[in-house]
């Protein structure tokens, strides 16, 4: 990991190199999975060589179009919302450990579409909607619990205080699957998160509430980094921090909600993406959150490419991929000797 | 599980228990089974049968015994749909993996029938309610339902009972195969990542073995498992047989149906597109076992050639 000094290099190189990272690990993407249909046979079909018996070619294209290519469209989306709400939260609760995974949004949300499934819903829009409200209470929790004595500037704390929401939210989950077990299939997928087989109609229902997201982000970037500066800083400089928290908090969960509504509850990328944003852009939260747009999806994407190689023929839910990769991270920064306040 | 909580009732059942046992031993007409945990004697003609285990019910009721209790079947809180009506009100003392020892006490059995494989810790247990059997059959054989069928008429003393309704369906059974002969099938159930690949080796594939279907697992079944883990959405012409068996946990298999083709690598399958894929009730096909669930398989697969 860089150290701050380092922390100084030009924004705008270091997002089009890691622009250019994305745009491999994208192509990567097309060529492998879990199937017959390997790198080379992918690489031939996407150049357009008609290679072998006619059959062979249209599976490969298939694969490719119907398969590959919307669960990494998904994937683009899922790290970019995935890493923005991280940001977002860590620098409105003041904490590096705040991550909508750990800190039981990413749970609320896929609790409340499990209570949806449950009394019958099953349209994809209502999905979104439900998901995103979901993810506001697990937000409104957080924020409660991170303006509690002792709790607030205790980052470790504020992590307990959200696995407790988590273990809550999951054990009413689970209670959903034992009470009716008939969707207990259906609810199984809001457990963990997967971009496998999901259409990309649930993309488009999501893209609206993630544009009005992005637009929100860009009007509260500046007085954000004032309000690291602290309160006071931020209101001489005429922000309105409680408006301001609202809103981001308000962003967390209609990227949270919007992602887990389509790939369920991915944990800790949320956690990974703005720590490794901030150790390249330095502590400012407008320059994390520009890295955290290719970041996002690299991480996302990577992981959903491991998670189709490992298991084959079948696949590795991603979810417990992300974890994987997110549980020594989190070791990392708690142990690490300057947990920085934000 | 209760478990500690129910030391003391488990005493009082102990107790219970052995007084039946004296009574049943006092009859002098007692007989011996060979169970997966040794010689246990039980009394001729019990009265009063718990089974905790779908194909102890299952057989219990095919030789016209009604027990006073049962597990629910998988995705519900009450016995198979297909056993509904044969069972009546019955009592359900627990799930397959979760025993409600404290229950099964309050009904004073005679006798447990219980699941093959059931663990030594709770056999220990059952065995101061009641005699317990558990079969000593060896899971995923073609035989595996018959055996353990025989095994339960047995301790109901109802052998003749059990072999005319196994020859019965093993009648229809070849009936079935002159129809279709070596068709191809599967049987998976459905997720939204992929399909879950059932084994060739449960109880519904031996059936449709035995009806003529050459049954194939796409070779994604891991030796001595019950099913796959979710097939990748890339791998799915795997399970692209002549006719694949679609198992849901609800009633609602048309609609289960119309998810699946919902995934364009699920609709471009051959066999979706020959209108060859049939839903079937998964509480009975991935579930049940024993010969009343053969017969309503052989239903199900008798209707589907229609």
């Amino acid at each position: 990991m860089c150290q701050a000094g380092e922390a100084r290099r030009p924004l705008p190189l270091m997002f089009v190199w890691l622009s250019a990272c994305l745009a491999a690990v994208c192509f990567l993407s097309l060529l492998f999975g879990a199937g017959e249909i390997g790198p080379g046979a992918s690489l031939s079909s996407l150049l357009g060589m008609r290679e072998g018996a006619a059959q062979h070619a249209e599976e490969a294209a298939f694969v490719i179009h119907e398969l590959r290519l919307p669960r990494t469209m998904l994937g683009l989306v899922v790290g970019m919302a995935l890493g923005v709400a991280g940001a977002l939260l860590q620098a409105v609760a003041r904490n590096p450990l705040a991550e909508p995974g750990l800190l039981g949004v990413s749970a609320g949300s896929a609790f409340a579409v499990a209570i949806a499934l449950m009394l019958g819903a099953s349209a994809a829009t209502l999905r979104v909607s439900v998901a995103q409200l979901g993810a506001l209470g697990g937000c409104l929790c957080v924020l409660a619990a991170a303006r509690m004595r002792g709790v607030g500037n205790d980052p470790v704390r504020l992590v307990l205080a959200g696995a407790v929401l988590s273990g809550l939210l999951g054990a009413l989950t689970s209670m959903i699957l034992l009470v009716d077990q008939r969707t207990a299939d259906e609810i199984r997928f809001w457990i963990v998160g997967s971009l496998a087989g999901r259409h990309l109609e649930d993309l488009q229902a999501i893209l609206p509430s993630l544009a009005l997201a992005g637009v929100i982000t860009l009007l509260i970037g500046r007085p954000l980094a004032a309000l690291a500066l602290g309160e006071r800083v931020a209101v001489g400089l005429g922000h309105h921090p409680r408006l301001v928290r609202l809103l981001a908090i308000g962003v967390v969960a209609l990227l949270v909600g919007a992602t887990t509504a389509v790939a369920g509850p991915i944990a800790f990328v949320g956690l990974v993406v703005p720590f490794a944003a901030r150790a390249l852009a330095g502590p400012d939260i407008r320059r994390t959150l520009w890295l955290c747009l290719p970041l996002g999806p690299l991480v996302v994407i990577g992981a959903d490419i491991v998670s189709r190689l490992v298991v084959q023929p079948s696949e590795l839910p991603l979810g417990v991929l992300t974890a994987l990769i997110g549980a020594p991270v989190l070791i990392l920064v708690v142990r690490s000797q300057r947990l920085p306040t934000l | 599980m209760p478990l500690s909580l129910s030391a003391g009732r488990s005493l009082l059942g102990m107790l219970v228990g052995l007084g039946l046992f004296a009574l049943a031993v006092d009859q002098a007409s007692a007989r011996t089974l060979d169970t997966a945990y040794g010689e246990v004697e039980v009394r001729d003609q019990p009265e009063r049968v718990v089974t905790l285990y779908e194909g102890a019910l299952d057989t219990a009721l095919a030789v016209g015994v009604t027990p006073l209790a049962a597990v629910s079947t998988r995705g519900s809180d009450g016995v198979a749909s297909y056993l509904q009506d044969q069972a009546g009100d019955i009592a359900v003392v627990g799930t397959a993996r979760e025993i409600n020892i404290e229950s099964v006490v309050a009904q004073r059995p005679d006798v447990i029938l219980a699941a093959p494989r059931l663990p030594e810790e709770q056999y220990q247990l059952l065995s101061r309610i009641a005699p317990t059997l558990v079969p000593a059959s060896e899971p995923y054989q073609p035989d595996t339902w018959k055996e353990e069928a025989r095994f339960f008429a047995q301790a109901l003393g109802r052998e003749a009972q059990v072999e005319d309704t196994i020859a019965k369906v093993e009648q229809r059974a070849a009936e079935l195969s002159e129809q279709h002969p070596q068709a191809s099938a599967s049987l998976v159930r459905w997720m939204p990542q992929g399909a879950l690949v059932m084994s060739e080796a449960i109880f519904s594939n031996t059936l449709l073995s035995a009806s003529g279907f050459v049954v194939s697992d796409g070779d994604v079944v891991k030796q001595g498992r019950p099913h796959s883990d979710p097939l990748s959405l890339e791998n799915l012409s795997r399970i692209d047989s002549d006719w694949l068996f679609l198992a849901t946990l609800n009633n609602e298999g048309d609609e289960a149906l119309a998810s699946a083709k919902s995934s364009p690598a699920f609709a471009r399958l051959d066999v979706v597109e020959r209108g060859q894929v049939v839903p079937v009730d998964g509480q009975l096909w991935t579930s049940a076992s024993g010969p009343l669930a053969a017969e309503a398989i052989l239903d199900d697969i008798e209707k589907a050639q229609r």
